[in-house]
C-alpha cells in the first residue's frame, strides 16, 4: 500500500503532493529530446523552421515529416514523439475543415490551436491515458493577422512573437528574445529563424536536414533543398558560409 | 431540428475517433452531409427545377446552369441561385435537385477535397473526387454534374442519389435536360475550345430557358482549366453578355 501511494508518476491523473503532474513533466522532458524546431513571427508571415536529422545515410531526408500543412493557410511544426504529432496534426486538419462546413468560413490560428490544446488537455485528466510526448507550434496569416502559439503536452496555448521547442529549446528562446524585433520582414524571419536554430547547434546543418516554410497571407509555402540552401547562405548558417 | 454541433459524424470535440473512417464500413468518407434524405422529404425544400450542362474542351472543361430556383417547378423562390459551387481548386459541381441537400454535399465535398490536399500534398485526381461525390451523394435527393481537370484532362461526370459516377464527354441534368441536350447532339464536335464549348453551353441553357418553366433568369458559367474555375454570369442566356463574378465561398471555402 505504502509503495502505491508514492507513485505519483504511475496514473497521469493523480497529483503528487505538492500538486505536480509527472507524467505531463515527463512528456515535457520528451519534447526536450526532439528535434530543436523554430517559429518567428514578422510583420506580414509566420516562418517555421525545424531539423530533421537522418538517422542512417540510407533514410530519405523528405520523408521525415516535421512541418505541417494544416489546410493550406496555417501550418504546424513539431518537436517530440513524431508519431504523436501526427495525430495532433490529424485532428488538427479535420478540425479545420468541420469549422469550415459548420460556418463557412476559415479558422484562424488561435482557433485551431486551442481547440488541439483542448484535446491533449483531456489526456491529462482521463483515466488509462499518457500525455502527448510531443509540444506543436501552429502558425498562419488570416484576417486576425499573423499569429504564433505553442502548445505543450500539458494542453496550453500561449501565443508568442518567436518561440522555440525541442532540444536547446531554453538557448535558442534567449537567442530570439535577443536578436527578435517587430516589424521584421518574411526574410528577415526566415534568416532570424535559421541563425536562432544554428546558434546551439555544435555540428553544420546541412539543407537535406533542415525543413523550412513560411506562411503568408498567400498560404503555406514549403521551402525545398534549394531555396533552403539559399536562405542559408543568406542567413550565414550551414556549409554555404 | 437538428443540432449543428451533430451535424457531422464526429462534429464533438475530443472524443472523436478520426480513424475511424478508414477502417469501419459505414463511413466512408471523414465528413457526412448534414441533411438526411429521410429529412429532405419530409420538409418543404426548394428545388432548382433547373438546367445544367458541362462539356470537356480539349484538357479544360466548361459547365453552365440556368439561374432560376422555384418551389414545385410552379412559383420561382429565387432569380439569382448560384447552381454551380467550387468543391476543388480545379473541378465545380452543378447542382440539380433539392438546394439544401446539393449545398451540404457540395460543401463537404470541397471540406473532403481540402483535407486530401493537407494529407498528401497534392489535390485530388478527378477520379478520387468523382467516386468521394458519389459516395456523398447516396441517398440524397441531388442529381449533380461534375465537371473539372486534372493530369489528364477535362472530365466531366454524371451523378445521382444512388451514388452512380458516369463519366462522359458531355451531359445535361434537370428538368430542363432534354432541351439542352437537343442542342448539345448537334454542336459539340469532341474537340471543342473552351470559347466554343462555353457558346454550346450558353446555348443548350437558352434553349431550355426558353420552354422549361422550372429554367431560366440568366446563366452562369464555370471554364475550368489546370489553372483554376472561373465563373461568369449574365442576365440572359447569351455568351457575349458573360461577366465574371466572384464566387460567395471559394473553392477552399474561404471566403474573401
Amino acid at each position: 500500500m505504502q509503495r502505491d501511494q508514492q507513485a505519483y508518476d504511475r496514473g497521469v491523473t493523480v497529483f503528487s503532493p505538492d500538486g505536480r503532474l509527472y507524467q505531463v513533466e515527463y512528456a515535457r522532458e520528451a519534447v526536450k529530446r526532439g528535434s530543436p524546431t523554430v517559429g518567428v513571427r514578422t510583420a506580414e508571415s509566420v516562418v517555421l523552421a525545424t531539423l530533421g536529422r537522418t538517422r542512417s545515410p540510407l533514410m530519405e531526408a523528405d520523408s521525415i515529416e516535421k512541418l505541417h500543412d494544416l489546410d493550406g493557410r496555417l501550418g504546424v511544426a513539431s518537436a517530440g514523439h513524431v508519431a504523436d504529432a501526427r495525430r495532433l496534426v490529424d485532428y488538427g486538419r479535420q478540425y479545420a475543415q468541420r469549422e469550415r462546413l459548420r460556418y463557412g468560413e476559415a479558422p484562424d490560428a488561435e482557433v485551431v490551436a486551442t481547440a488541439i490544446a483542448d484535446f491533449i488537455q483531456e489526456t491529462t485528466q482521463t483515466g488509462g491515458t499518457r500525455p502527448f510526448g510531443t509540444a506543436l507550434l501552429v502558425g498562419g496569416v488570416t484576417e486576425s493577422g499573423p499569429q504564433l502559439y505553442q502548445i505543450d503536452p500539458s494542453g496550453t496555448p500561449d501565443g508568442w512573437r518567436a518561440a522555440a521547442i525541442g532540444d536547446g529549446s531554453e538557448a535558442i528562446r534567449s537567442y530570439l528574445e535577443d536578436e527578435h524585433e517587430s516589424g521584421l520582414d518574411s526574410d528577415a524571419g526566415v534568416s532570424l529563424a535559421l541563425r536562432a536554430l544554428a546558434s546551439d547547434l555544435d555540428q553544420e546543418v546541412d539543407a537535406e536536414e533542415l525543413d523550412l516554410a513560411v506562411l503568408d497571407g498567400d498560404g503555406f509555402d514549403a521551402f525545398d533543398r534549394e531555396r533552403t540552401a539559399d536562405a542559408m547562405a543568406d542567413a550565414g548558417v550551414g556549409p554555404a558560409s | 431540428m437538428r443540432d449543428p454541433d451533430f451535424g457531422p459524424p464526429s462534429g464533438g470535440h475530443g472524443r472523436e475517433r478520426p480513424t475511424e473512417g478508414r477502417s469501419g464500413i459505414d463511413r466512408r468518407t471523414e465528413f457526412r452531409p448534414q441533411v438526411s434524405a429521410g429529412e429532405a422529404a419530409d420538409a418543404p425544400t426548394f428545388e432548382t427545377g433547373t438546367t445544367v450542362v458541362a462539356l470537356t474542351a480539349g484538357d479544360g472543361a466548361v459547365m453552365a446552369a440556368d439561374r432560376k430556383a422555384s418551389l414545385g417547378g410552379r412559383f420561382t423562390s429565387n432569380k439569382n441561385a448560384e447552381k454551380i459551387l467550387g468543391v476543388h481548386p480545379t473541378a465545380a459541381m452543378a447542382i440539380s435537385g433539392s438546394v439544401g441537400p446539393a449545398q451540404s454535399v457540395a460543401e463537404t465535398l470541397r471540406a473532403e477535397a481540402s483535407l486530401y490536399e493537407a494529407r498528401r500534398g497534392e489535390s485530388m485526381s478527378m477520379t478520387a473526387l468523382s467516386q468521394t461525390a458519389g459516395q456523398l451523394l447516396r441517398g440524397m435527393p441531388v442529381v449533380p454534374l461534375l465537371g473539372g481537370v486534372d493530369d489528364e484532362g477535362g472530365h466531366v461526370y454524371e451523378l445521382d442519389g444512388g451514388g452512380s459516377v458516369m463519366e462522359d464527354a458531355y451531359a445535361a441534368g434537370g428538368s430542363g435536360m432534354q432541351l439542352a441536350y437537343g442542342v448539345l447532339e448537334r454542336r459539340y464536335d469532341g474537340v471543342a475550345d473552351l470559347a466554343d464549348a462555353t457558346e454550346a453551353a450558353v446555348d443548350a441553357v437558352a434553349a431550355a430557358s426558353e420552354r422549361d418553366t422550372a429554367s431560366g433568369n440568366g446563366v452562369t458559367v464555370a471554364t475550368i482549366s489546370d489553372e483554376g474555375v472561373a465563373m461568369e454570369a449574365a442576365d440572359v442566356a447569351d455568351a457575349s453578355a458573360l461577366e465574371p463574378v466572384e464566387e460567395s465561398a471559394g473553392a477552399n471555402g474561404e471566403v474573401a
